[in-house]
């Protein structure tokens, strides 16, 4: 589209230094994204000795990251991460594909009240919630187990995503189902066998979405689980108390804590911006 | 009783329904019980006190002259901010060139970055003695600051944060938008020879502004709660000068051990929140419609 994607901001100036211009405004901006990160990752391979002076000095190290992981619990709070990140993807798409399912192809005041819901309980602020639901999962008897950290976890996603799955399912055309079902397939045929495999492509960006968001989330883990059930984010923000001038090893951990959400984002960044851009 | 279709949408939702009465409404129901009882962690006592914690938090100058001011500014600044950044962002990598797949990467970044990861890594570059800020500072002859043991420079560096964080987000939502304008507006107005400024002011922007509200509506929602990264970079301090809202009820609930204040302040915040939410969507249920 030529002629939509040129809005000129510089149209005086001759072609090459316009040219310029636009890529050292380029340049710019993506070192500005990019420089806390390439920021941290030179911290963490730095020595114990040359932490406090990143920008000289040129030894080099890979011993943050052995340290760190001779530290079980760090090691264990990365397991954890990844587990609960993983299963509550799982659950999340299990539940909200077929609540925006119902949003997108029901209309009457049942859809009505199901949107209101959703969308009063997406403004609830999440310390209104979480915060009681610490005595809640303690009564339970799940406070600080697996269960007591990933049911919150598939609940508070299921307003925003039920949302986006609706949107998704507006944009997929409703006639192939009716077609399935004149041809006898029962509605859930209908929903389990062509609407579901028409909209893999926005579930996958969901996919990634979410267990982007349950590895990255923090008050839930800080308020939800103690010392049986240690998580990633909870354990990291523990450490700026605890050892406050190790920034070497802290460095380290947040760089370990990176790696696995940019593999996923990497994979997933086509389907997300393909899925959000329906 | 339910027709067939009626049972079917019934199953549709139960799971989801039934993971919010458990773990939203339910906490919800007994938190505002608490908000009402004397129930001290050290000492629960629980017994009916009316609305002595709500009356305490509403006229806790804390709450009123520093929580409430914070959470507020923090909303709009950064919704404004990494809306203006996103836009621009987006309006110039709305045009094909080599290596724009590159800079999309870039992007995304920051949306893979836990908040959390975000304001350790944004800690330690502003950090007082050790920091690349103070050192680039000092290099060029100006003095280093202790950036986050002062109020407004720690407030800003909080902003900061967040807009870095959530810029990218517009950006990928308004490219998104962008691209799926229609194009002959735009072919009339070159023909006709209309300025950049008057494409922009009266094409691209009316035509975008669906888009744009939806996502300020979103992440003013989203900002208005916003812990974490207040969390690990300031703790809420100096003093308890960069306080908001989450931070207030989760300091009485868990480090005061007042979990009736606690949950009065929090059901406080949510009331405010929920007015905000139901007005921002009338606006874009109008904006939707015009």
């Amino acid at each position: 589209m030529p002629m939509v994607s040129r809005p000129d901001f510089l149209p005086d100036l001759p072609p090459w230094s316009r040219k310029t211009l636009f890529a050292l405004a380029l340049a710019a901006i993506c070192f500005a994204f990019a420089f806390p990160v390439l920021w941290l990752i030179l911290t963490s391979l730095r020595p114990e000795s040359g932490v406090y002076y990143v920008h000289r000095g040129t030894e080099f190290t890979f011993g943050n990251f052995a340290e760190v992981l001779r530290d079980d619990r760090i090691v264990e709070a990365f397991i954890n991460s990844a587990l609960i990140a993983t299963l509550a993807t799982v659950f999340s798409l299990l539940v909200t594909v077929s609540s925006g399912y119902m949003l997108s192809r029901f209309t009457g005041p049942a859809s009505r009240i199901w949107f209101g819901t959703i969308y009063v309980f997406r403004c609830v602020p999440y310390i209104s919630w979480v915060l009681p639901l610490y005595f809640v999962t303690q009564s339970w008897g799940i406070y600080d187990t697996y269960t007591g950290i990933l049911l919150p976890h598939v609940a508070v996603h299921i307003c925003f995503f039920s949302w986006l799955m609706k949107g998704f399912f507006d944009g997929i055309d409703p006639s192939m189902e009716y077609a399935a079902m004149i041809d006898g397939c029962t509605r859930w045929g209908a929903f389990v066998r062509v609407a579901v495999p028409s909209a893999i492509p926005a579930i996958s960006a969901l996919a990634v979405l979410c267990w982007l968001f349950t590895w990255n989330e923090f008050l839930f883990a800080l308020i939800l689980t103690g010392n049986r059930v240690p998580m990633i984010t909870v354990v990291m923000a523990q450490f700026v108390t605890e050892m406050g001038l190790r920034w070497n090893l802290m460095a380290a951990t947040a760089v370990m804590a990176l790696v696995p959400a940019f593999l996923i984002a990497l994979f997933g960044q086509k389907y997300v911006i393909r899925g959000l851009r329906i | 009783m339910f027709g067939e279709q009626q049972r079917f949408m019934l199953f549709l939702i139960a799971p989801a329904a039934l993971l919010m009465l458990l773990f939203q409404v339910l906490p919800i129901v007994i938190g505002a019980n608490a908000s009402f009882r004397d129930w001290a962690l050290y000492n629960p006592k629980k017994t009916w006190i009316g609305f002595s914690h709500y009356y305490a938090v509403i006229t806790d100058p804390a709450f009123l002259y520093v929580v409430l001011p914070n959470t507020f500014l923090f909303m709009v600044l950064s919704v404004a901010g990494a809306l203006v950044a996103g836009l621009s962002l987006a309006l110039l990598l709305n045009r094909p060139f080599r290596g724009q797949k590159l800079v999309q990467t870039v992007l995304l970044v920051p949306l893979m970055v836990a908040p959390v990861v975000a304001a350790i890594m944004i800690r330690w570059i502003f950090n007082d003695q050790f920091g690349i800020v103070n050192a680039v500072l000092e290099a060029i002859g100006l003095e280093g600051q202790p950036w986050l043991v002062q109020r407004w420079s720690a407030f800003g560096i909080i902003l900061l944060t967040d807009i870095w964080l959530w810029t990218p987000w517009f950006t990928l939502l308004l490219l998104a938008g962008l691209q799926s304008l229609p194009k002959e507006p735009f072919e009339a107005a070159a023909i006709d020879g209309t300025t950049t400024w008057r494409v922009f002011r009266f094409l691209t922007l009316p035509m975008l502004r669906p888009v744009i509200v939806v996502c300020v509506v979103i992440r003013a929602i989203d900002a208005f709660r916003t812990f974490d990264i207040v969390w690990t970079l300031t703790g809420g301090g100096p003093g308890r000068s960069t306080e908001l809202f989450s931070l207030y009820a989760y300091v009485h609930a868990f480090l005061n051990l007042d979990l009736g204040r606690g949950s009065a302040a929090a059901i406080i915040g949510g009331l405010i929140i929920l007015v905000i939410g139901v007005v921002l969507y009338r606006l874009v249920d109008r904006i939707a419609k015009a």
